[in-house]
Order: structure tokens, then sequence, then C-alpha cells
């Protein structure tokens, strides 16, 4: 092992961000403004990539690490171009620059399974363009014509002898900068494709990578926020007068949210939050209960005169569905679900006059940076963020309502604070994961094909209550507040009467060849908050298409996996895991005893995916024995990290399959901690093997399109092995 | 003022008795690689080495740890000198957002103590109370298995750290 550089790169990558990865406007009037700090003597040909004399080769990393590996993916694509071994090169989280938004999203964050997609060519074009600025550097002060160079492992190498980067660097500062170099092509790539330990395995396996709970600044208080129960009550009165004699409490402040605690350390605020007596405002939440939404939403899904806006209408609607062979109708139900980072939410927030620095792991720099300017009144140009690794994010992390609080507090306490969500806080106080009611009604001709999907859903959106958090924060600061508040509270009339939210169907009329096609949703929304929760609405509506295409199948009497096969002629990428999963599981082969196969499959985030769960039945314990999924994901850069994604996207999702509910009584969310809302454990894991389709096409997204078939794929094993056809989530046999 | 021991060094620490040994770890000793998760001893992303035991430390408080040898993560291994199951979470690439890593090598850690040849039984029962959010529990898996067999055929090695820096002091044989 190489110890040194290793130890070097994780220290840069450990500490070295919150020391220097944050800068805004250094510009000169000569050279543009780059998103990082200027080193003396360094070539630094873009926001990307930093090179010293003494060889140090700096990576800024765009997008936010949160266990999906993009930093090594990322890293990966630099190494390849640049001609450096991906674990010499110093990765560092980039803070706020205009260089790094998400192509996609427009600002600044990580989301959408987007990362390695959109910067394939982006980065790998910097890095191409900066080693070309090396070789012709190298070839002028060489005095050797630039052809005869070979640029590897950070070094030139010139008629036998090697030079390090770093004795160009000076030269290439000063001469044109290449444009649109050459990439290399597949035939020569020796970085991406290859399979190794990702780049920060070791600083995750010893404890020293920073994530945003161990960042530490000086004079640091500790804060916690009591708020109320049901969530977004605003606070009546609160008496504070006994939480103040606790020991070590130096202030009580009332936020937005509720009633702040600072202390000197985190076990005095949490302690003293019991000792303080709060009363809140009654609101609409409060009146609703998980029986009564279900109630509500089974009576909007079956009042006809409530007709829903347009997701999708194509060919003949629903108007030739009874005139089919087969027509079938299920109603399906999946729940509101927590995200439960392992990291609890946090954000640390230093104060020095006008400056506000912030850190805290986040999707969403942009978000986390607007909302100190928003909250918190500081000039845009004062603020830095200093992005640490995530916990986890699966959507949660950077909303901004972490930052909104911190810095309040920081700011009406005038004191360095560190607000640390207690698990109880982060489960009650989540952007949910939407519930949805469906009904899922369709007409299969005589021969098996699908003829009429027809989808009527109730539930809440999603966007409403994103756009509402995000408008405020990403709108220009030169904009009125109240006006950007008022434009931010919007997005509910508009996805409520005028336009479907595209995420709510997300998903649940795709994959298939289906002529006639009439989709609706009625937006109904008992007003718990909802988010972006791992793979968005394919998370639930997967479940409901997959479930009811073996509905299907069964009813026309056709095997699962042939009658998907004959309805999806026109999704290669599809038929191609498809195929490839069945031959691996060996679908229609004897299994053990009692063992049986559910087949489901899905495209999400520009991937295909297909999965068969190996289940049996004891009682009304449903037992997961095994999946075997197959990915189409383009061209892959490290096929660890594929299979790992998709791994983790199945364990997340038989999490949720098997135990994942949030339920409400009264507006007051009733799991608070992992005994009340349970995770998958390790006896529980099922055994999973992942398969790569191989291809060349230009990479899609592996974070998320891993966990939509699972579901599905779990209930259709179940229905075979008990005959009970579960359309509600979580699975459970009754 | 409490007493224990600290990745082998001796410390002491004047607080509020119920404080549990989490925060003690990392807000006073500022050794942050032992994570907060639940509070609740339910996630085992604070476990720690307690005279030996896999401990959840977010429930422990320090009154309980008078006299105790406590062993967090920054004494298991560093990057220049790892235990042998850190090599092997590298090599096997375990972990993805690596929050609960330090929980998971502190559970497995423990039971190699004792059971230097688990079967997966053994594994499943000993790493039952630590959470993995990301779904690494195939890797840890195999992972453990790797670093006993390494650990096996090695002679065991003790080491001193100094708990404010992480850094080894002293580095000692024993048989």
């Amino acid at each position: 092992m190489k110890t040194a550089s290793i130890t070097r790169r994780l220290f840069l990558l450990s500490t070295g961000a919150a020391a220097t990865g944050l800068i805004v406007g250094c510009s000169s009037a000569a050279t543009k403004s780059k998103g990082y700090s200027s080193i003396a003597g360094a070539f630094e040909p873009n926001s990307f990539i930093q090179i010293t004399p003494d060889n140090q080769v700096i990576f800024y990393l765009p997008s936010s690490e949160m266990g999906q590996g993009i930093l090594d993916g990322l890293t990966t694509l630099i190494a390849e171009e640049l001609r450096v071994d991906p674990t010499a090169i110093d990765v560092r989280h980039a803070s706020l620059h205009s260089d790094y938004k998400n192509p996609e999203l427009r600002f600044q964050g990580t989301g959408g399974s987007n990362a390695t997609r959109t910067q394939f060519l982006p980065l790998r074009q910097a890095a191409a363009d900066t080693a070309a600025a090396i070789r012709n550097a190298a070839a002028k002060q060489l005095n050797q014509p630039a052809h005869k160079l070979l640029l590897a492992d950070g070094h030139v190498t010139a008629e036998g002898r090697r030079y390090a980067f770093g004795e160009f660097v000076a030269l290439a500062a000063l001469m044109p900068m290449p444009e649109n170099s050459p990439l290399r092509g597949p035939a020569q790539f020796d970085q991406i494709g290859r399979e190794r330990p990702r780049l920060d395995a070791l600083a995750k396996s010893t404890g020293i990578a920073v994530f945003g709970i161990d960042a530490e600044v000086e004079n640091l208080y500790r804060a916690v926020v009591v708020r109320s129960p049901v969530l977004g009550a605003p606070l009546k009165r609160f008496d504070a007068t006994a939480a103040l004699k606790q020991p070590g409490v130096v202030d009580v402040v009332e936020i937005r949210t509720g009633v702040a605690i600072v202390a000197q350390s985190y076990w005095q605020a949490r302690k003293a939050a019991s000792a303080l007596e709060l009363d809140w405002e009654k609101t609409e939440l409060a009146s609703w209960s998980s029986d009564s939404i279900y109630q509500k939403f089974t009576q909007t899904l079956n009042d006809s005169s409530q007709k829903g806006l347009k997701c999708c209408d194509e060919g003949e609607g629903d108007k030739l569905l009874n005139q089919a062979q087969h027509v079938v109708s299920a109603d399906y139900y999946a729940p509101y679900l927590a995200h439960a980072t392992m990291e609890p939410l946090n954000c640390t927030v230093a104060v020095d006059g006008d400056n506000c620095a912030v850190y805290l792991g986040t999707q969403y720099v942009e978000a986390s940076a607007g909302a100190v300017v928003y909250y918190g009144d500081f000039d845009a140009d004062k603020v830095k963020v200093h992005p640490a690794f995530l916990g986890g994010g699966f959507g949660r992390r950077g909303l901004g309502d972490d930052v909104a609080e911190a810095v309040v507090i920081a700011k009406k306490t005038g004191r360095n604070i560190q607000l640390v969500w207690s698990r109880e806080d982060d489960m009650s106080n989540d952007f949910y994961r939407p519930a949805a009611l469906v009904r899922m009604q369709a007409g299969v001709s005589e021969q098996g094909l699908i003829e009429t999907w027809a989808v009527r859903r109730v539930g809440p959106n999603v966007l409403d209550h994103i756009l509402d958090q995000w408008v405020d924060v990403l709108a220009p600061d030169y904009l009125n507040k109240g006006f950007v508040d008022w434009l931010s509270k919007l997005g509910r009339p508009l996805f409520k009467r005028f336009i479907a939210d595209p995420s709510s169907a997300d998903g649940i009329f795709s994959d298939y060849d289906m002529p006639n096609k009439a989709v609706r949703h009625v937006a109904q929304d008992p007003g718990l908050r909802t988010g972006l929760w791992r793979s968005v609405g394919h998370s639930s509506n997967a479940f409901f298409k997959e479930s009811f295409i073996d509905e299907l199948a069964q009813r026309a009497g056709i095997d699962e996996l042939q009658f998907r096969l004959a309805n999806m002629k026109n999704n290669p990428r599809l038929t191609e895991a498809t195929e490839l999963v069945a031959a691996k599981a060996g679908w229609g082969k004897a299994l053990p005893g009692g063992h049986f196969h559910g087949l489901a499959t899905h495209s999400s985030f520009g991937s295909a995916v297909a999965q068969i769960a190996e289940v049996s039945v004891e009682g009304t314990k449903i037992v997961v024995h095994k999946v075997t999924a197959a990915i189409h994901c383009g061209l892959v850069v490290n096929p660890g990290i594929v299979r790992d994604a998709v791994e983790g996207g199945i364990i997340f999702g038989l999490t949720a399959a098997l135990h994942g509910e949030i339920t409400l009584v009264d507006g007051v969310i009733q799991q608070s901690n992992f005994h009340s809302y349970p995770m998958l454990r390790m006896a529980d894991a099922p055994k999973v093997e992942v398969h790569i389709v191989e291809s060349q096409e230009h990479p899609e997204g592996v974070g998320e399109p891993g966990l939509p078939p699972l579901a599905p794929a779990v209930a259709n094993a179940v229905f075979k092995a008990s005959g009970q056809r579960l359309r509600d989530l979580p699975l459970r046999l009754t | 003022m409490i007493n224990f021991q600290l990745n082998n060094t001796s410390v002491q620490v004047d607080i509020d008795p119920d404080t549990p040994l989490l925060w003690v770890v990392r807000d006073h000793f500022k050794l942050k690689g032992s994570k907060f998760g639940c509070g609740m001893g339910l996630c085992g992303a604070c476990t720690m080495h307690v005279n030996g035991e896999a401990v959840r430390t977010c429930t422990l408080p320090i009154a309980a740890v008078q006299g105790a040898a406590i062993i967090s993560i920054e004494g298991l291994g560093t990057p220049d000198n790892l235990h042998p199951l850190q090599q092997a979470w590298v090599e096997h690439s375990v972990p993805q957002c690596g929050y609960c890593q330090s929980g998971q090598l502190m559970s497995a850690s423990a039971l190699l103590q004792k059971n230097p040849n688990p079967t997966d039984d053994d594994i499943d029962v000993a790493m039952n109370g630590n959470i993995c959010r990301c779904g690494t529990y195939s890797k840890i898996k195999s992972a453990i298995k790797s670093g006993a067999e390494v650990m096996r055929t090695q002679e065991s090695i003790v080491e001193t750290f100094d708990p404010a820096s992480g850094k080894s002091i002293v580095k000692e044989a024993s048989s």
C-alpha cells in the first residue's frame, strides 16, 4: 500500500476542504474566477483541477459524496484523461461556485442519479485539455515534438526520461489553454471500467472521514431545537425558566420552527430540552390520522366527479378498456416513508462579523448557501459553505431547513453553534415520501398484449413542498423576500389545479408497449410535507405497475417473464436486462422446496433494472433468500460501485417493502426511532447478485434505479408462495 | 472526576456523570470517528470496546466507565497501521456513505477477539446491533471472514495511542 500518498490524500480529504476549498470570487481582471482558492505557482486551468509545482494533483469534486460512490467515479474520469493514478489525486469537496452547477438541475446540487451521466464528457474534457496543456508546455520546455511525449502516471516521458507534471506547470500556466482536445476511446481506457476498491474506503474504515457532524470550530456551542409534535405548527408560547437553570445552558431562543436551547455540550442541551414548557397552535394537519387519510384517499379515488390532472393521454385513452378480452382492475397503496439517514441532520455555523461559514454534509450546496442568505440575512458573497461527507442523503440532506435553523440560532445568540437533530427530531421532521392510493386498470388482448392502460392516482405531490423549500433559498437575492415567499407557495395551487406534478406519476405508465393510455392524478394533501425519497415517484409507482403487470399475466394465463418480454418490444435496454436476470436466476427452473421466484422490471434515471426475488413464507413471515438483479446503465466507470449501488438499493427497498411505514395520529408521527421504524439488519439481508449488461452507450444513473423493482419482485414472489396478492405496502401477510 | 483508559492512555474528565461516553469521546477528547445515530443503543454507530466488549456508548453514562479500558475506532488502527479488519474493509471496498462503519468495525473486532473463526450465524448475531442504511451487510460479512483469516495467521499486535491526536505512541508485539 502506498502509505505516504494515501495518507496525504486522506489528510486533505478529511481536513483540507475545510481549510481551503472555499472561496467566493478570487478573480483578477485577467482570469475568470475559479471555484477554489489559488495556490502559488500552481497550474489552474479550470475549477476542477489544480496541479502544483511539487506534482500534487487536486480535484474539486462538484458532486456530493453520500455513499453512491461519485467521489470514486468522477475522480476516475479525471484520472483517465489526465493520465494520473486515481489513488494519487487529492480530492476535495467543491464549495459554492457557478462552475460546479449540476448541468441538469441548473444549480449546484446532487440528485436524480445524474452526476456520471452529466459529467462524463465535461470532466473528461477538462482533464484532457489540462493534459494537453502539460504536453504542450513539456514539448516547449524540453524542445521535443509534442507527439513524441508520453503522458502516464502523472509524468511526462521524453527520450526515456521521466519528468513529473509539476515541472511544467509554470510554463503551462503561461501558454494558451488548449480546447476540445481529443478524448481517449473505450479501447484505450485503463481507468474507466476497471474494478478496484473505492477511493474513500480507507478514510471511511479508519474513522477519519469528516462528516458534517464532525465539524469543529473555535468557541463552539451545541444547540438542539424543540419542535411541534405536529410538524409545522407555530409556537403559541413557551417558558424557559426551568431550562435556563439547567447546567451548561447559555441561551434559549425562539426560532421559526420552535425553541432552541444552546449549551456548552450536546448532552446538556438535550437534557435541558425536556425542561422547556411549550404550547403550540393547532393546524389542519392535527385533524388528520393515517386512517382518515386512507379513507379520504379512497373516497376521492371513487369520486368520479374529481377528474384529476392529466399525466398522460395516448391513443384512445381509456375508451376501449372494456372491449378487451381481459379487463383487470386493482387498487394499490403505498404509505408515507421517512429517509432515516444514518447521520441525523446537523449544521455547524460560525459567524464572524458580516461573514458566515457553515459546515455540513449537503446534497444541495447552493440551497444550503441560499438558506444562510435568506434566513440569516447575510450577503451572498460573505457566505462560505464547507461541504463534508454525507452520512447518507437519499434526497433528504441539504434542503435548507437544517441551515435555516442553525443560522438563525447563531445570529440570535451571537455564538458559533452546532445544531444536532436527535434521531427523533429527524424522523418526525422529515420531508416524507408521499403516500399514494392508485387504481390500476388494463385491457389485455387474447394474445396477451396490453391494449389499454388506465391509472387513477390519489395523494400528495412532491414538488409543491420542495418548491416551497427551494424557491426561497435559490431565488436571486435581489428579489423582495415577501415576493419570493409568495412565489414559493405557488407550487401547491399549481400542481393541484393546473398541471400534474411529473414526479407523482414517474414510471407508472412507462416501459411497456401500451397503445392506449390514460393516467390521471388527483392531488390530495393532508399537509404533511413531502419530498425526494430515493428514486422519488418510481419508489412507489414501480410497485404499482409491476405488481399489476403480474396480475395481468396471470389473468391472461401467460408466464410473467414471457408476458413482459412480449409487451416491451420497444424497450431494448429493459429487454436485455430482463433476459439476463432470467438466465442468471434460472427463471422457471426448480427451486428449493417452498421457495418461489418473483420478477419485476423497471427503468428509471436512464437505466433499466430487472430483479428476481427468491422468497419463502413461514406463517405470516416473508423470508427473502436471494435477489438477483441485472442493470443496463450504459458504459460502466467502476463495476464494483455499480453493483454496490444496486445492492444498496435492494436493501433500502427491502427495508421499505417489509417494514417501512410512517403513520399519524392526530397529526403526530407515530414513529420515532429504529424500534418503531425498523431497518433491515444483517441476519435478514438476502444474498444479492448483481449482473451488468455490457454496453458502450453513454453512462446512466445507478444510485437510485436499483430500488424500484425490489418491492414488486418480492410481492410477486409472495403471491406465488402464499396465494395472497399484497397490494398495500409494507407487505404484510394475514 | 472520572478516570479511564482511552485507547490505552490514562485520561480523566470532569463532566456531568450521566453524559454518555460517546459525547465525551467526540466532543471532549475530539475523537470524531465514533458516530451518533440514534441515542438509544439501537443502531450501533457509536460502538466502542469497553473492557473488550462491544458497547453502545450513546447510552453508556461516563460514570459507568470509571477505571474501564475504552477502545474507539481511532485505537483500532490508523491509515498507516491498519487493523487486519480495516485492511479487509478497504480490500472489499465495504463502505458506502461510511457513517456506520466505525461501529461495524468495533463490533466485528470485538467478535474476533472472542471467536477467531466465526460462522455466518455467529457473525449475524454479533452484528445484529449495527444498522447499515446503505446496505453493505454482505460485504461486511465477507470482510469479517477474510479479516479473521488473516488474524488467525498472524500474531496479535498491541498498540498505544495518544487519544488527542489518535497517533501511535508505542508499538509492541505481544504473544
